[in-house]
């Protein structure tokens, strides 16, 4: 049972959530984090929305489909990511800028292809947990009376 | 070259994701996605086949640090192989109108796991692949809803998720044994360290393929999954995907493991005559179509068991042959299993010699390399285990042919297009049965990659 406190909580923890997800991605190129761990982050913050309002107002949020297009876009940018090399006659995976070369920083954002296919894990982890969730929560909501 | 197969399936998988797999017109280029798929890992054959062994670490990285691409000549067999029946299996059901939206998507998710598992050299790579390929199993073997199907499904998962835990626990093992994940290192490096924990490990790592390939101890999933299962997904279950056990074998037992491979020859004789006679017996004794040929499946791995037990360049030949004629049988069978008509009783009576090793079918050739393993083992028990299995085998296939066919089919014949499918890949197994010498030579050179048993 919800009362009016968990879910004000919960709504209030929502945009931390993400703040804080993308720190965690961002961050991990010089400290611990990683697209996965932020796509689980993410990913329990919106379980924590159906949580304390149930499925119905929990998926106008983001609904199952766009959680599997987020793991389809996620896919398919690590996919680009890995083969796109292969394109320049460079193995698979090899990323850019190339070691020891000059690196663009955007206050502690390295633009390097390794953060594109983080991106990429990111939306896989994210949209899978919430698609996840949302079916589960989905199958209560239609079994329940 | 080397990950061209790949990336079309991966990126066509991808896809199809987005699309509703019933329409025809996403079916058809799924179809073409995989045709393409299979002319690019044919390209890459004839050139690992030409010109050798081709590698690749991924990201630059020096070998030994980064993850391993390697096609060889055994890998690239398997890959041609399990693409080719994959293909079959899907232009089947895009034939006969697919029933589910994520069909198509899940065949092409599961040639890029298998096409990964046999190109890769990097141990845990291969697992990565192999969790690919076996996780879009678990979805297809759920394919049409029914009840059983269901049933069917939560069985499979269930007993190969413990496979696959058995199999991470062995690799797992191995990269705490010798702090290397690449097969290339594990082999040099599992020379300096003890019998003791390797062989243990290898144990492992045998169950583990044991239970994809559903071997006599480990099979006890195999029919009731088979049986209930649509042909399609029967053919593709036990044509493809049953391949990572047979070149699992292979890769790990005869390439990365020879000692313990070598140490564990007995055992492998006696679970495989097992298997074989095992099998045999229980295909004897059923009556549906599909049962029998479950329980001929747990039977025809015996023979791949016991050609690795034999091993050196004859065991091994024979082993890839006879996986790759084997592959080829049980996709025809699997396929023509529920179809009615004159054509489909020749396709399957095609497929039953082909079973018994009878010529001119290529089972023939299957059965034979195995004589000749026999003989070159000196041993009369297992000339005369081969020549009673298959003796066996004929039989069991016989009387499937007479209960599925002799009775007449009260209804229309299928429609003309799957059965000239199953009729075309009936033609294959006789032209590879006539025309053999390819085939023979391609196996020679898949097991020329691996080591040869030491004296």
């Amino acid at each position: 049972m919800t009362t009016i406190l968990t879910q004000t909580i919960a709504r209030l923890l929502l945009p931390p959530t993400f703040m804080v997800a993308v720190a965690v991605m961002v961050k991990g190129y010089a400290d611990t984090g990683d697209g996965f761990s932020a796509g689980v982050i993410a990913g329990l913050g919106v379980l924590l929305q159906y949580v304390a309002f149930g499925y119905r107002v929990a998926e106008r949020l983001i609904t199952i489909r766009t959680a599997a297009r987020s793991l389809v876009a996620g896919l398919t940018l690590a996919l680009l990511v890995s083969f796109v090399p292969l394109l320049r006659g460079d193995p698979i995976l090899t990323h850019a800028p190339a070691p020891n070369a000059h690196v663009i920083h955007l206050g502690s954002l390295e633009l390097i292809t390794a953060v594109l296919f983080d991106v990429g894990v990111f939306l896989i982890v994210f949209g899978f947990a919430v698609g996840a969730i949302g079916m589960v929560a989905r199958a209560i909501d239609r079994s329940a009376p | 070259m080397l990950v061209a197969p790949l990336g079309i399936a991966w990126f066509a998988a991808v896809a199809l994701v987005l699309l509703d797999g019933r329409r025809a017109r996403v079916g058809w280029f799924a179809v073409a996605a995989l045709g393409a798929t299979l002319a690019a890992t044919v390209v890459l054959a004839v050139q690992v086949l030409q010109d050798g062994t081709v590698r690749s670490v991924a990201g630059g990285w020096p070998a030994g640090v980064g993850i391993t691409l390697r096609a060889d000549a055994l890998g690239v067999v398997f890959a041609v192989v399990s693409t080719g029946v994959l293909l079959a299996a899907l232009v089947y059901e895009v034939i006969g109108g697919v029933q589910s939206p994520t069909f198509p998507a899940l065949v092409l998710f599961m040639a890029t796991g298998l096409t990964g598992v046999f190109l890769t050299g990097d141990a845990f790579n291969f697992y990565v692949f192999f969790e690919i390929a076996m996780i879009s199993a678990y979805v297809l073997t759920g394919y049409g809803q029914e009840t059983r199907q269901i049933r069917a499904a939560t069985i499979f998962t269930v007993v190969n998720l413990l496979g696959s835990v058995l199999f991470l626990i062995g690799i797992a093992s191995l990269y705490h044994v010798t702090g290397r994940l690449d097969m290339l290192g594990i082999a040099l490096r599992s020379d300096d360290v003890g019998t003791q924990p390797i062989i243990l490990i290898a144990v492992i790592i045998f169950v583990a393929f044991g239970v994809k390939l559903g071997l006599f101890p480990f099979h006890f999933w195999l029919p009731a999954v088979y049986t209930s299962t649509r042909p399609s997904v029967a053919a593709i279950l036990s044509g493809a995907l049953a391949n990572i056990g047979s070149y699992g074998l292979l890769r790990f037992g005869a390439d990365v493991l020879p000692r313990e491979l070598e140490q564990g020859a007995p055992a492998l004789l006696l679970l495989g005559t097992v298997s074989i006679v095992y099998g045999a017996l229980q295909a004897l004794s059923r009556n549906a179509a599909s049962e029998v040929l479950a329980y001929s499946t747990v039977g025809q791995v015996g023979y791949i068991l016991i050609a690795l037990g034999v091993g050196g360049q004859i065991g091994y030949a024979s082993a890839v042959l006879f996986a790759v004629v084997n592959a080829l049988n049980k996709t025809l069978l699997f396929l023509s299993v529920e179809l009615r008509g004159r054509l489909v009783w020749l396709a399957f009576v095609i497929g039953a010699f082909s079973v018994a090793g009878v010529p001119p079918a290529v089972g023939f050739f299957g059965k034979a390399a195995l004589f000749r393993a026999g003989i070159a083992e000196r041993s009369v028990i297992l000339v005369a285990l081969i020549f009673v299995g298959g003796a066996l085998s004929f039989v069991y296939m016989f009387q499937t042919e007479q209960r599925r066919f002799w009775a007449g089919d009260a209804d229309d014949p299928s429609p003309l297009a799957r059965r000239g499918l199953v009729l075309l890949l009936a033609g294959l197994v006789v032209a590879l049965g006539i025309w053999p010498e390819p085939l023979l030579a391609l196996s020679e050179q898949a097991a020329a990659v691996l080591p040869e048993r030491r004296p």
